[in-house]
């Protein structure tokens, strides 16, 4: 098979030396047998006479030969390819309306199915990427989902679970990076040794972290990203022992990463060892996730995930039996879950793009749909053409495959166009921050897309020819010579067909209109919810002091004293204040507080609650309202003062009956001494943390930023003026403080919120504008098949005018087959709409998965477009003259 | 002229290859040859020569390449293939049983039935 295949490859490729040589050779055998002949004494006329006639026609030998090395089927299809390109071009209205369809639609489905594919299906771009686990804590009991993993466990797993050939830590922050002046705050990843070896990452250049690195005094070494190599080290080959500043203090390049390493959606650039004191790995810190602390594993070759969760949660068992905090942690409903590294990171977005390929590809449904009832009337414009080449002995074969070459030529095209389609499609996705899902900056356009493409095209080439086939091959030979040749209906199951296709696609199309409607209905309703404070005129930005430079809590408050006071002192600003987080800032994790004197009621455990700091006019800038007491000033961070503020949420959980004020609680899990306790001055209004669409109120509690242990720093100013107009006035004001300090993601507070709604935003946007093109497709379908069945009865309705039949008459026969469609369609259209709704389910925001103004909706647009497509058709059926049907005939 | 016997189907491939086997040789030559090995009996028509020759080449039971015929002529010269060996004694010995039941059929007396 294999030989033969190679055979006709050579004799495809060499096809101008195939066909010489067969010439040569044919021609020297006639030669050689008249130089034979004339040899034994014919006279050479004769001889040549002879030989040309006992050999045969040349040109069916060569045509055999042809045969034999299996060239014919290509020479066919080269032939059937060009009369097909030339049956295209004569009907350029079609042509083009089909491939835009194609265009369209298979665009749509490649710009989807590139995320798809770069975010669900590739591997992650590891060695290792196959065994790759990643494990958090959980405490569903305490409303805490995902709280990373302890320092602790990562001791404490480390080389004890069977199940994992390698455990690693890492934690994700910003470091201060450069000489004074030029300092830039960059994204860094503090990683244990085991790191780079779990995923399988090899260094470009150097060694990776030590054991010995991993302490405080120790851990002056850095390992540097490709691109920061190439951009901030001139890609030095000598870079390796040379010295970079990480927060003020000098750190040795130990090592390269490779180009294009990247872990999951980490913007890191330079890498630091995951160092901690002694005390961090005590049992007593064993439930110190914190949501920043992360840990990754690869499981041993033949190890299961089972396995694995078995093992740790045999260890966990283990580990509480001397642990005081067992009970508790018990209560809170604790647990490790042991889950695949990509399939967990993408888990969020996984829904979303399964729910928009679903839309792409009933888009694709609609389309195809649409052509094929397109080409369809056009094989019955060519039945006659058909049959009468049948009759005339074509082969079945042969106007089958004529049928097929024609369109999978048109699809195949169409698919090229699309490919371009879509590589424009990612790029606008961009815009809807496609990059900024997970792994979204991997989204790749490249030949496996193109692959995808060309095959799918020429699949749906395939199958859009197969029904034109099928009328083709049923041959009513004779039948349609005559009965089309008299515009009568013949075909009555073409037509049933025909009518099918575009109930199909009213409905189709009417499931993508709810579903568009769904998310839309979502989308505003998440945008009217209020984030609890006032975010129009705030800006925000993010400044962080190295401890190496701001050692103690003095030198810290005294950095923001004079901060606050330069920033109120510029003209424009009506409030400022500090806080270690900002709500929806992306990263708002909870950490435990303990009211003195609340006894946990059965079942009920710790609670897990939103915690800050807060320094100067925080609740002001912000726009908080006050429920009770007073809010927190830069005066008592300057007084510390063991005072806080909690917000309604807590206060109501906490102290149902009861006002909140002169309250008393504890950081942390545990009642502590008195001196120890925080009491409670002010109860403020809740606010939304971690985006609009959050429905469970955890509570908050806010502290003086001096009792907060917490290096981040948030400066948030109420401005008179537009606050964006600021940006650039905040950070020249920081610098003049320290110049070693850069301010980083300055945003308002409305670009914040409008930036937490994405997941909302992207797929209502996108489903409604692949309902706008399904509508306008299924549109310009009706109007096809209507005037189609027009003009097939054109001869009918003429008769009918003769005898007497008013236009009215004529238009309400096809508005009223209009009608039927459109019923059909969208009776069929709720029921796919309710399955579409149910598994969207989790989607939706505060809008039922079946909501009837939105079926109404949707169905009122449906026969706005039906109606619409089929005014002209019926409108030119009703102007048919009497005279035309005598003419028809 | 010997009275010519027509040639049963799929013999020729079975000639061509046994011509072949012999010494290489050209289209025509192959003709020659199996003219002189039939003892003249058999007469292949010239024209399901050349196809025979392309089609047993694309099944790779021979295999060709130029050369310079006797009579200094560029010419295309046809070997077996160790494929096209094996085919052709598989060929002859299913010839050769075929041929002695035939004639052990079409001989029998009545008496021995």
């Amino acid at each position: 098979m294999l030989g033969r295949i190679r055979s006709l490859f050579r004799a495809l490729t060499t096809r101008n030396d195939f066909e010489q040589g067969m010439g040569e050779e044919l021609r020297s055998h006639i030669e050689q047998y008249t130089d034979d002949l004339i040899r034994s004494g014919v006279s050479p006329e004769e001889a040549a006479r002879r030989s040309r006639m006992e050999f045969g026609g040349l040109n069916t030998v060569q045509e055999e030969c042809r045969q034999a090395r299996g060239l014919r089927f290509f020479d066919e299809l080269v032939r059937q390819s060009r009369y097909a390109a030339r049956l295209l071009r004569k009907s350029p209205g079609f042509t083009i309306t089909a491939l835009l369809t194609l265009a369209i639609c298979l665009g749509a489905n490649l710009t989807i199915f590139a995320v798809i594919d770069s975010v669900l299906l590739r591997p992650l771009p590891f060695p290792n990427a196959g065994g790759l686990v990643t494990m958090f804590n959980t405490y569903p009991r305490a409303g805490v989902e995902r709280d990373g993993s302890s320092i602790t466990n990562y001791y404490e797993r480390r080389g004890r679970i069977p199940a994992f050939d390698a455990v690693a830590l890492y934690r994700f922050e910003t470091a201060i990076v450069g000489e004074a002046g030029s300092t830039e705050r960059e994204p860094v990843a503090l990683v244990s040794p085991e790191f780079f070896p779990t995923l399988g990452v090899n260094l470009k250049m150097g060694r990776g972290f030590t054991e010995a690195e991993t302490s405080l005094h120790t851990d002056t070494v850095a390992i540097l990203s490709d691109r920061y190599w190439r951009e901030h080290c001139g890609a030095d080959p000598q870079v390796i022992g040379k010295q970079i500043r990480r927060d003020g203090v000098a750190v040795t390049v130990i090592g390269v990463l490779p180009p294009g390493f990247r872990f999951l959606s980490s913007r890191a650039t330079l890498y630091f060892p995951y160092s901690s004191r002694p005390e961090q790995r005590t049992p007593s810190e064993r439930h110190s996730g914190g949501n920043s602390r992360q840990m990754i594993a690869h499981l041993r070759p033949g190890a299961t995930l089972s396995q694995a969760q078995a093992q740790i949660d045999a260890q966990n068992a283990t580990l509480e039996k001397d642990d005081p905090q067992a009970k508790m942690m018990a209560d809170a409903g604790f647990r490790t879950v042991v889950a695949p590294l990509h399939a967990d990171h993408v888990a969020s977005i996984r829904p979303v793009l399964l729910l928009l390929q679903a839309g792409s590809l009933t888009l694709l449904f609609i389309g195809a749909v649409n052509l094929m009832n397109l080409m369809l009337i056009r094989a019955n414009g060519r039945a006659k053409e058909m049959a009468l080449r049948q009759a005339l002995g074509a082969s079945r074969g042969h106007v089958v495959s004529e049928v097929m070459v024609e369109t999978i030529i048109l699809t195949l095209a169409g698919g090229a166009l699309g490919l371009a389609a879509g590589a424009a499609g990612i790029r606008f996705l961009a815009v809807f921050g496609a990059d900024q899902l997970p792994l979204g900056s991997e989204i790749a356009f490249d030949g496996r897309l193109a692959a995808v493409a060309f095959l799918g095209a020429g699949l749906l080439g395939i199958v859009l020819a197969l029904p034109v086939a099928w009328f083709a091959l049923r041959g009513h030979l004779a039948n349609a010579i005559q009965s089309e040749s008299r515009g009568g209906t013949a075909s009555r199951a073409a037509q049933t067909l025909r009518h099918g296709f575009v109930v199909a696609q009213i409905a189709l199309a009417f499931v993508l209109l709810c579903g568009a409607g769904l998310l839309g209905l979502s989308l505003e309703r998440a945008m009217s919810v209020s984030p609890g404070f006032r975010p129009d005129h705030v800006l925000t930005g993010q400044i962080s002091l190295p401890w190496s430079a701001y050692p103690n809590w003095s030198s810290r408050l005294t950095f923001n004293e004079k901060l606050l006071s330069e920033i109120a002192r510029q003209p424009g600003v009506s409030e400022v204040g500090l806080v270690n987080n900002v709500p929806l800032s992306g990263d708002n994790g909870m950490s435990a507080a303990t009211v003195k004197g609340h006894v946990l009621r059965p079942g009920e455990s710790l609670r897990g609650h939103y915690s800050y700091g807060v320094d100067g006019d925080y609740f002001t800038a912000m726009g908080f309202s006050l429920h009770e007491g007073r809010f927190l000033t830069a005066e008592d961070s300057r007084r510390g003062e063991r005072i806080c503020v909690v917000d309604e949420d807590f206060a109501r959980y906490y102290w149902p009956n009861r006002s909140a004020l002169g309250q008393h609680l504890f950081v942390g899990s545990t009642v502590t001494k008195d001196s120890d306790a925080f009491t409670v001055v002010g109860v403020v209004g809740a606010v939304k943390q971690v985006g609009l669409t959050e429905e469970v109120a955890q509570g908050a509690v806010y502290y003086p930023y001096a009792l907060r242990t917490d290096d981040r720093l948030f400066v948030v100013v109420r401005t008179v003026v537009p606050p964006e107009s600021m940006g650039l006035t905040l950070q020249k004001l920081v610098r003049q403080i320290d110049p070693r300090l850069p301010m980083s993601d300055v945003r308002s507070m409305d670009a914040r919120i409008g930036n937490s709604l994405i997941a909302q935003r992207s797929p209502a946007l996108l489903t409604g504008l692949f309902s706008a093109i399904a509508l306008l497709l299924t549109a310009i379908g009706t109007y096809g098949v209507l005037s189609y069945a027009v003009s097939l009865r054109r001869g009918e309705i003429g008769v009918r005018m003769a005898l007497g039949a008013l236009p009215g008459q004529i238009r309400g026969q096809f508005l009223a087959l209009a009608l039927r469609l459109l019923l059909a369609g969208t009776a069929l259209g709720v029921g796919g709409a309710w399955l579409a709704g149910r598994a969207m389910r989790s989607l939706l925001f505060h809008v039922p998965p079946t909501h009837l103004p939105i079926l109404a909706g949707a169905a009122a647009a449906m026969a706005l477009v039906s109606f619409a497509a089929c005014l002209l058709p019926s409108h030119r059926a009703a102007r048919i003259s009497p005279m035309e049907g005598l003419s028809h005939r | 002229m010997a009275k010519n016997a027509d040639l049963l189907p799929g013999t020729l491939d079975m000639l061509i290859l046994k011509a072949i086997s012999l010494e290489q040789l050209h289209g025509y030559g192959v003709l020659l040859r199996i003219k002189q090995i039939s003892g003249g009996a058999l007469d292949i028509p010239q024209g399901s020569l050349y196809p025979a020759l392309y089609r047993l080449e694309h099944q790779g039971l021979i295999a060709s390449e130029w050369g310079q015929s006797e009579n200094n002529r560029r010419a295309k010269y046809y070997t077996l293939t160790a494929l096209g060996r094996r085919r052709l004694r598989e060929e002859t010995a299913g010839w050769n049983r075929l041929a002695i039941a035939m004639a052990a059929a079409l001989n029998a007396a009545p008496e021995e039935t």
